[in-house]
């Protein structure tokens, strides 16, 4: 087929779906479900496939169009909605924003949480965009990325994604290298990656599946900065300085998110990129961008200090995801995500097959499903500015009120995982980890990168081992070049660091 | 404050009605069934145990009084939905989705559930399982297969999820049954499975027939099933070719043992009516599934023969060893909670004197006695030989050898430091707060969430040393019933009632 012909078939496909979507239900959903996702995403314990999961029931009823519009903006938007809490109180609603968290806080302490508000909310919105139209126009050709990766890939993957920590970690890498094996040896408990039986459980029967994830992100990050602040009695404090620096940062000048125009858009290529790749998920993606923004910014060392870019990067990269995770569900017939997952679930529940047959019997579906996209992220971005307001009122509330509220959400947010106070008992512990590393000075979040790409990294040597070839880490491009870039993100900040040191 | 004392009072009188209201009539007893039952799921929405559930409370609805709804209490591939179970009263308003994983599920793990604590009420639905290859690999038939495997002599690889899994002993029962060698290489999820045939990585891969749904270069080989699917009319059976297999992914429901013998009457008929209304049959055909109604005695003496055929099988591939020499997970635990003891003891002796010093030697302390508490744990793990696999020690060891030697380079560098005084801290102020979140957590499953987040939110509000009392009465009633609206009411999300008043 010549280019001309396809880029006729994609215009014709895009009107059919957009009549498609043109009718009053669909329309409605994507406002509930940008209204749902959000509210999934701010809070703690509910990341985006829970909260599609907890929709996914209510849908049976509706007609597939309906359903599928309803979810993806589920997910689209509680992509977005996590970054609100990772800003506000410093607790990731999703494990998507825990990037969020290293500069988007620290503007909040600044007094400037519009400042972060604004910037996540508009790369978020960008990142979805430029999402769904790489969806739009290059699923085909991405699907044959997402089926190059094999073991090797994912594995160099993963370790790319560690090495952010030589960037994260400040002027003690010692200790983010400390921070990062916790969370990588952590990880190893629970049920082993090749043999039906459970690592270093002793004997605790609620630890054969490890340590659940959500609650220990919560309590790494909620609690650990609640425990650390009520120390340093911060918040005993009056917090007046803090209102007036909120009442003088109420708006973001545009010029300065005009200035982050390139980096927003590349870190949503990337986010995008990565999440085509099924199974390696939007969190990678942050991290990845985040490190990318660092490396290529005119002013690194305002990282983990308040920069804006540091907010743009991993939004962008994170909603960008969405519309990457689609491809291979649409194209492969794979979930790209534990959102996309879900979504089989509910093609399957309206009769429908994921995979290529899906672009040829129901293109107006497959279509509209795209445009709807643009919509949500439209009323992800009007429902978002209204939000930002409100958000700002809960900063301002005393902490002395804050702090309380914030543990008993903390709770409920690991309760209702899996309905398991083992899991509120996690979130406790992490949450005294947390304070322990804080106060001896070790940074929190290599504990939480090392949880989130330890299984990655084991489970693909391990099967990579299996496999018998090792040189196939080196002689495959996609692996070889991936652990090149590992290898040079990990070094160069050290090396940086020991040509101009930046003295403060 | 005027404000605030009269919402306060509001927020009050509202509570005070939504704990009526929660706590009504718990044990009603009447004629049966008189409230909506619960079908406890183990896996998320949208597996396929979650779909069967959720068309057969949708069929149930013409033929049951009350509403079925589908609850998922996903966690150690089952353990945590047969728990849920079993600690519900028996009377028949939980009933839990069964399927033949739950057989391998209860030998691997040694968890207190065991088979003979369910009374097992139907089967609906099974899955042959099926032999699956790649359009482009060249095999074709089930004698392709055969061949490939002679000529590779053992090195034909077959992948699926899970060493152990119900994929991988149905993969040692084909090899058996056809008499060849073969290599298992375990992919880990159903998925990345299909990705790995996909590209055309793997020959055979062991799977149901949905696998291939939607994907044109996948094509069934066989199906192990008694005869061919309706839906799949041009697939063929194992027994076709001549080979002796008849293996499916059955799935059905289940009642905690000594469940009233009327609700069991009861829900048995309306099981049975609905696997022969026309909305089910089609919905199994349409997910490439066999209907498969059994009743009750056939469905149990099923269980039990598969029982101990799955014993058989987890022993004959070297599955059911004791993966860790006995006694030493007591003695690892005891070492742990010693290990943490001591530190805590340390820390509360020395750690207070405000020095930063002591602290971050006591931290770096720790963080050598975990690295070498896992590595120790390693050197203790008794594997099986002969499969294919690569040691469960290596990336722990890995790790924890990595953990020593930067844990060991932290302890040069903060001897070096000077003894630096830090900021006095107010520790006390957390110990409250966690002495509070203590309580709140032991309370929670006794005097359920309802009744002590409140009394939590007041204590923690004092403690950090709130005295606006009509304030904190706003904030802390106001976040439960916002919670009871946004958890309970929108999400669906059962919050934990308490075991005192329930």
């Amino acid at each position: 087929m010549s280019n001309e012909n396809l880029v006729m078939e994609i215009i014709n496909n895009l009107g059919l779906g957009f009549s498609s979507l043109m009718h009053l239900t669909p329309l409605l959903m994507i406002v509930i479900g940008v209204v749902v996702g959000i509210m999934v995403g701010v809070l703690p314990g509910l990341s985006p496939s829970i909260g599609v999961a907890l929709m996914l029931p209510a849908t049976f009823g509706m007609d597939a169009m309906s359903a599928l519009v309803l979810l993806t903006a589920v997910y689209l938007s509680a992509n977005y909605g996590g970054s609100i809490t990772a800003i506000a109180i410093n607790t990731p609603g999703t494990p998507g924003a825990v990037a969020t968290t290293f500069d988007g806080f620290e503007l909040t302490k600044q007094g400037k949480p519009m400042h972060a508000l604004m910037t996540s909310l508009t790369a978020s919105t960008v990142g979805g965009l430029v999402g769904a139209i790489i969806l739009i126009l290059f699923s085909i050709p991405l699907a044959s990325l997402a089926l190059s990766f094999e073991s090797y890939e994912y594995f160099a993957l993963g370790v790319f994604g560690m090495t952010i920590i030589s960037s994260l970690a400040g002027d003690n890498p010692v200790k983010g290298y400390i921070a990062s094996l916790i969370g990588l040896l952590l990880v190893t408990i629970g049920f082993d990656t090749q043999l039906p039986f459970s690592r270093f459980t002793m004997g605790i029967p609620q630890l054969a599946d490890g340590i659940e994830f959500i609650p220990a992100l919560i309590g790494l990050f909620a609690l650990g900065e609640i425990f650390f602040s009520i120390e340093n009695f911060k918040i005993l404090k009056k917090d007046v300085s803090a209102k007036k620096a909120i009442r003088k940062n109420k708006t973001l000048p545009l010029n300065k998110l005009w200035k982050l125009r390139w980096l927003m858009l590349r870190s949503s290529v990337i986010g995008t990129l990565i999440g085509v790749i099924p199974g390696a998920g939007g969190t990678i993606a942050t991290f990845i961008a985040y490190n990318n923004a660092k490396s290529t910014s005119k002013s690194p060392e305002e990282f983990g200090k308040g920069s804006l870019e540091g907010v743009a990067a991993p939004e962008a990269a994170n909603n960008g995801s969405v519309g990457g995770a689609l491809v291979p569900l649409l194209t492969l017939g794979i979930p790209g995500s534990a959102s996309t997952a879900v979504l089989i679930g509910a093609l399957m529940v309206h009769k429908l097959n994921p995979g290529p047959q899906l672009f040829e019997k129901e293109p107006g579906l497959v279509y509209g499903l795209f445009i709807s996209l643009f919509f949500a992220n439209l009323v992800m971005l009007a429902l978002g500015l209204l939000g930002n307001k409100l958000w700002v009122r809960i900063i301002e509330a005393p902490k002395k009120l804050l702090y309380p509220i914030i543990i008993a959400l903390s709770f409920i947010g690991s309760y209702f995982i899996q309905n398991s106070l083992f899991d509120v008992g996690i979130c406790l512990a992490f949450g005294l980890l947390g304070w322990m590393l804080k106060r001896g000075g070790y940074p929190t979040a290599p504990v939480i990168l090392g949880l989130i790409l330890g299984k990655m990294i084991e489970e693909n040597l391990r099967l990579s081992l299996v496999k018998g070839d090792l040189s196939e880490f080196v002689t495959r491009p996609w692996s070889l070049i991936i652990l090149l870039l590992a290898l040079v993100s990990f070094f160069l900040p050290i090396i940086k660091k020991r040509f101009n040191p930046v003295k403060k | 404050m005027r404000v605030y004392k009269l919402i306060a009072a509001i927020f009050f009188l509202i509570y005070l009605g939504l704990l009526f209201y929660l706590y009504r009539g718990l044990n009603r007893s009447e004629a049966y069934p008189n409230k909506p039952i619960t079908i406890v799921v183990h896996s998320k929405p949208g597996s396929s145990i979650d779909l069967m559930s959720r068309k057969v409370a949708e069929v149930a609805r013409k033929y049951c009084k009350e509403p079925l709804i589908v609850e998922n209490h996903p966690g150690t591939q089952g353990i945590v939905a047969m728990q849920y179970v079993m600690d519900k009263k028996p009377d028949g308003y939980t009933m839990l989705g069964v399927t033949k994983s739950f057989l391998s599920t209860l030998v691997v793990n040694k968890s207190h559930v065991a088979i003979s604590d369910f009374l097992f009420l139907a089967n609906m639905i099974a899955d042959p399982e099926a032999i699956i290859t790649n359009n482009k690999s060249g095999l074709n038939t089930i004698r392709d297969v055969v061949s490939q495997a002679n000529e590779l002599n053992g090195k034909q690889v077959w992948i699926g999820p899970g060493t152990g899994s119900r994929d991988y002993l149905m993969a040692l029962k084909c090899w058996d049954v056809m008499g060849i060698k073969a290599q298992w290489v375990d992919y880990k999820s159903g998925p990345q499975s299909v990705l790995a045939m996909l590209r055309n990585e793997a020959p055979v891969y062991v799977g149901n027939p949905s696998d291939i749904l939607g994907k044109d270069d996948l094509k069934i080989v066989a199906i192990a099933a008694r005869s061919r699917l309706e839906s799949l009319p041009d697939v063929p059976t194992f027994k076709e070719s001549g080979y002796d297999l008849d293996e499916s992914m059955w799935r059905g429901f289940a009642l905690k043992k000594g469940t009233l013998p009327q609700a069991v009457e009861y829900l048995s008929e309306v099981l049975k009516k609905v696997s022969t209304d026309p909305q089910w049959i089609e919905y199994c055909q349409g997910a490439y599934s066999f209907p498969d109604y059994l009743e009750s005695k056939t469905f149990s003496k099923k269980i039990d023969d598969e029982m101990s055929e799955t014993i058989d099988a987890l022993q004959k591939a070297g599955l059911l060893n004791n993966y860790v020499k006995k006694g030493s997970i007591l003695l690892a635990a005891m070492a742990l909670l010693f290990g943490l003891i001591i530190f805590f003891v340390l820390w509360l002796l020395i750690g207070f004197n405000r020095s930063r010093f002591t602290y971050s030697l006591l931290l770096s302390g720790l963080f050598i006695w975990v690295s070498v508490f896992f590595y120790y744990q390693t050197l203790l793990f008794a594997i099986p030989a002969g499969l294919n696999i690569t040691s469960p020690a290596l990336i722990p060891r890995l790790w924890s050898i990595l953990l020593f030697i930067t844990s060991i380079w932290n302890l040069i560098n903060v001897l070096k430091e000077k003894n630096q005084p830090v900021k006095r801290g107010r520790i006390k102020l957390v110990a409250e707060i966690l002495l509070a979140l203590l309580i709140y957590f032991i309370a929670i499953p006794e005097m359920g969430y309802f009744v002590s987040t409140p009394f939590f939110l007041l204590a923690g509000f004092y403690i950090l040393k709130y005295r606006k009392w009509p304030v904190m009465f706003t904030y802390s009633i106001g976040f439960v019933l916002f919670s009871y609206v946004v958890f309970q009411l929108l999400l669906k999300i059962d919050l934990p009632l308490g075991a005192l008043f329930v």
